[in-house]
């Protein structure tokens, strides 16, 4: 089963530490130049649905003081998230593998 | 911006909310201080709106899974509200389905709001939509502003023959205007053309769309085709649609060629139909045809107590009386629809008890009570859905039953539809039904006390108020179905008034079929006549035939019925020169010997009457016509004579009065001999001494000798006639009668219900009572006192609301006041015996509880 992309990016973003919601919005805009802004509906209904399926948990301990905001929430990646996420990576693999091989393609560089 | 932007926060599921809505709001400030504020808002206002439904539908799907799973859990109480649900919701589907086809679809015509019927009326004779003249139809024609494409419609039989079997078929004779008015075209070839209505103009007929698929396999090369009707050659011009029928009633259309020198203004025999012009109100158009009305009576004296009434489309194809009895049978419906759902919140109420821990758990786990209360009505929705689901299958099953078995001209449509129409009022209704059997059970169980609750102490908790909605739902389920058990014994009463009324006539072992001989080769004034005075001889020399006559209508039968004004010149009961609307007949010699008509003074017609030739004018009256016009005066001897012409026709004979057109009431008559001339269609009736059925063949054997181009038609008993005459109140009382069995089964187990489970609630009270020397019989008469008082207060309710309801169907009803005592106190009776019934058996159960068990009973 594809993963949503919304929820693929967010699992990119946390794989690279923990990160909390405004951080991980401004982390998948940078790395997309800007071209996917999560909005707040969008990233937070996905974060529900990946907590409800063990993709993420949320931290109960902060990082350290002064880094940022102790009020905010922070989330990190599961084993389980990231199994799901190379799974779905390698299947985009794949799929370019064969998007090439037709033809439709056409590989860079 | 902060402030909006939470506002908007509310359009997310509560839940939803309270876990993230900070952070969102968060978030949104954080953003508002880096991005452009326009782009900012666009992206936020596409976010919203993508993911608010998202998360709604979320929840509710969450809530349908538990539904699923908390319905699966429990089969029998399933089986028990989906089971009502679907029964209401069919039935109410499929009595819905009948209205909508007959009185919200639309007729099939261009435009039908301004279609419009124009009668001729005279208030003197009590004659208030009656059929047009021709020489009138042209005069309207030529001075109406108001209203387009005045058309008329005559009405004929025809003899198809050259194409095999003769057949004969009833068609009209229409104005070439007739197909544009209506905006209707030809299916295949053409439609008429305006010189077509010229007298001379070549012979072309039209065919209907049913004919030309029976007789000529829908083969276009129909069109062209010379046919023989009524021993005429005719060309086939066109094929008309099927709507065309809907009005006319015909299989066969030819022109209406109209030759006013022949006409007489007082010859009533056409239907006009027109189309309000554009902007022209009716009540605009109405006042025209008065005032043009008023000039074609200082024209003609004849006229002087004829107006014109303009009637719309509707009205003259859906009577008041359909009208009503569908609405009737909607309410009932609907009624039975709300005692289901009343029984079912009483059953969902008492099992809300027993889930009261469940939600108290779910509530102390953070679930809001608005949380508990949606998931609540989701599986009140979700039961009345499969139910819905069911019921909309049923009904489309009942739908067709009811095209199969329906007698054909009861509904002015010729099939019943299911329709978006009809399919969406089923869902809706179906959803509907959840909320309301969903939504007082879910208010109570979701103000569970969860300390209460989890102290386990709650199990009396809301008891009290709870009681009084149980009491009060099964209150309301006796009410309606009082209602409906009035109505439906008033609607059974009036119909076997109706089987019990005096017809006037003998109608067992009478067999009766139809001819029209071409009026080509059997002129009426001569050779018509003789034809069936040689038939009748045949048919009587028959084994098996008691006696045979010929009528131009039987009672009950598809004949003529024409009602002519009369008037008498001699001494009278009437003022003079009045005129009175009398049914008239053409009959045979035998005729009321064959039908079982007392001769009550007098003679019957003689041979020489009935064989043509110069035979005197005479006549025989009923007895209500001879009252009506000599009142105790001796009628034998005296005349009468048509307003329209004044030869007098001398009284002969009296005989019995008849019901001949609707069971409900008697109508004077007046028979005229075979001699004057016959009827293009007669019906020949025959009384049989064998079963009717076993004689038919050589019935038809004796018509074929003489002459084989001769087909019979409508051949039928007269108890198929009765039967059919009767169609209409059979069909109403049977099904309300259906209706009310059904709702007072519902409202008794509901009352059942409440005993039950009081009497469950109770028992260690019970229990202490006896341990404190109550006897069971003070037990049983305390439970039963208690349900009697809840069944007197809602069949008190009930008989109160059907004595001012009874109005609603007093125009159904025959020969019963709405307000008939017996039927009320029947019905309080029969009720008041269902519902002691349903006491008695949970009583009995209390009566025997042991102390001891009850006492320990948890």
């Amino acid at each position: 089963m594809a993963l949503p992309v919304a929820v693929l990016h967010i699992l990119v973003t946390l794989a690279d530490g923990d990160s909390h919601g405004y951080a991980i919005m401004q982390d998948v805009a940078a790395r997309t130049d800007g071209t996917l802004r999560l909005g707040p509906g969008t990233l937070y209904g996905s974060i529900k649905r990946m907590l409800h399926d063990g993709l993420i948990e949320e931290l109960d301990d902060r990082p350290a003081a002064g880094r940022d905001d102790a009020r905010r929430r922070y989330y990190r990646i599961t084993p389980r998230g990231r199994k799901a996420a190379r799974a779905e990576i390698a299947r985009l693999e794949k799929l370019v593998r064969q998007a090439r091989a037709t033809g439709l393609v056409v590989k860079h560089g | 911006m902060d402030r909006l932007y939470r506002a908007l926060l509310r359009l997310y599921p509560a839940e939803f909310r309270d876990a993230y809505g900070r952070e969102m709001a968060q978030m949104v400030r954080d953003r508002t201080a880096r991005e452009p504020r326009a782009r900012l808002w666009i992206d936020l206002l596409r976010d919203l709106l993508r993911t608010a439904p998202k998360e709604h539908a979320s929840v509710l799907l969450t809530d349908v899974r538990y539904a699923v799973r908390l319905i699966r859990r429990a089969p029998m109480f399933t089986a028990a509200v989906v089971g009502t649900v679907a029964l209401a919701i069919a039935a109410n589907t499929a009595i819905f389905s009948v209205v909508n086809a007959v009185l919200l679809r639309p007729l099939p015509f261009a435009e039908p709001g301004r279609l419009v019927q124009i009668s001729e009326k005279n208030d003197a004779l009590g004659l208030p939509n009656f059929g047009a003249s021709v020489l009138n139809f042209l005069s309207w024609r030529e001075r109406t502003r108001s209203v387009d494409a005045l058309s008329a419609i005559g009405f004929a039989s025809f003899t198809l023959s050259g194409l095999g079997e003769p057949e004969q078929l009833s068609g009209n004779r229409v104005s070439p205007s007739l197909m544009p008015l209506l905006g209707l075209a030809p299916v295949a070839g053409r439609a008429f053309s305006a010189e077509e209505e010229l007298p001379g103009a070549p012979s072309v007929a039209m065919i209907g769309e049913g004919l030309w698929a029976r007789r000529f396999g829908r083969d276009p090369a129909a069109i062209g085709r010379t046919v023989t009707l009524n021993g005429l050659p005719v060309t086939i011009v066109g094929v008309a649609p099927a709507a065309l029928n809907l009005i006319s009633g015909g299989e066969v259309y030819v022109p209406l060629t109209i030759d006013p020198s022949k006409e007489i203004r007082l010859n009533h025999v056409i239907f006009v139909a027109g189309r309000l012009k554009p902007h022209v109100t009716m009540q605009q158009a109405q006042a025209e045809f008065d005032t043009i009305a008023q000039g074609i009576a200082a024209a003609y004296p004849e006229m002087r107590d004829w107006s014109v009434r303009l009637i719309t489309f509707f009205d003259t194809f859906v009577s008041a009386q359909l009208k009503t009895g569908l609405l009737v049978l909607l309410g009932a419906v609907a009624f039975v629809l709300l005692i289901a759902c009343a029984n079912i919140a009483n059953l969902l109420l008492s099992r809300s008890t027993s889930r009261q821990r469940e939600i108290a758990v779910r509530v102390a786990m953070g679930a809001t009570q608005g949380r508990v209360l949606r998931q609540l009505l989701v599986e009140a929705v979700a039961l009345s859905a499969i139910g819905g689901a069911i019921g909309i299958v049923a009904a489309v099953w009942a739908v067709r039953a009811i095209n199969a078995s329906l007698p054909p001209n009861l509904l002015p449509v010729p099939v019943v539809h299911v329709d978006a129409i009809v399919l969406a009022f089923a869902v809706g209704l179906t959803l509907v039904a959840g909320l309301i059997f969903g939504v007082a059970p879910a208010c109570y169980t979701a103000k569970t006390d969860v300390h209460d609750m989890l102290k386990n102490t709650a199990r009396t908790a809301g008891g009290g108020s709870r009681a009084r909605v149980r009491n009060g739902l099964a209150a309301a389920e006796l009410a309606l179905a009082t209602l409906l058990l009035v109505g439906a014994g008033l609607l059974l009463e009036s119909f076997l008034n109706l089987q019990r009324v005096r017809l006037g006539f003998e109608p067992r072992g009478l067999l009766t079929f139809q001819l029209a001989p071409p009026t080509a080769r059997y002129p009426l004034a001569d050779k018509a006549p003789g034809l069936y005075r040689a038939l009748l001889e045949s048919l009587r020399a028959t084994p098996g035939v008691g006696s045979a006559a010929v009528s131009s209508g039987i009672p009950f039968g598809q004949g003529n019925y024409t009602t002519s004004p009369l008037q008498t010149s001699g001494p009278s009961a009437l003022p003079a020169g009045a005129a009175v609307p009398i049914d008239w007949r053409i009959v045979s010699t035998g005729y009321f010997k064959t039908m079982g008509i007392p001769l009550l003074r007098g003679r019957d017609f003689s041979d020489a009457e009935d064989g043509g030739g110069g035979a005197p004018s005479v006549a025989i009256v009923s007895q209500a016509t001879a009252r009506k016009f000599w009142g105790d005066m001796d009628p034998i001897g005296r005349s009468l004579h048509r307003t329209a012409d004044p030869r007098p026709f001398t009284i002969v004979g009296v005989v019995g009065d008849v019901r001949s057109t609707t069971l409900n009431q008697e109508s004077p008559s007046i028979y005229y001999p075979l001699s004057t001339r016959a009827w293009p269609l007669m019906d020949v009736v025959v009384r049989a001494e064998a079963p009717p059925e076993a004689l038919l063949p050589a019935l038809r054997q004796r018509v074929h000798d003489i002459d084989g181009e001769l087909p019979l038609a409508t051949v039928r008993t007269m108890d198929e006639w009765l039967s059919a005459s009767a169609a209409q109140p059979r069909l109403s009382a049977t099904l309300l009668s259906a209706f009310a069995f059904v709702a007072v089964l519902i409202a008794a187990i509901g009352i059942y219900g409440v005993i039950a489970y009081s009497v469950n609630q109770r028992t260690r009270e019970i229990g202490l009572r006896m341990a404190l020397g109550a006897r069971p019989g003070g037990v049983m008469r305390l439970i039963v006192k208690e349900g009697m008082i809840v069944a007197a207060s809602g069949i008190g309710a009930g008989l109160a609301a059907a004595s001012l309801l009874g109005r609603a169907i007093a125009s159904l009803v025959y020969a019963v006041p709405v307000d008939h005592p017996p039927t009320f106190a029947g019905v309080g009776v029969v009720l008041a015996v269902v519902a002691f019934a349903a006491c008695v058996i949970p009583a009995r159960r209390a009566a025997r509880l042991d102390p001891m068990d009850a006492l320990r009973c948890d």
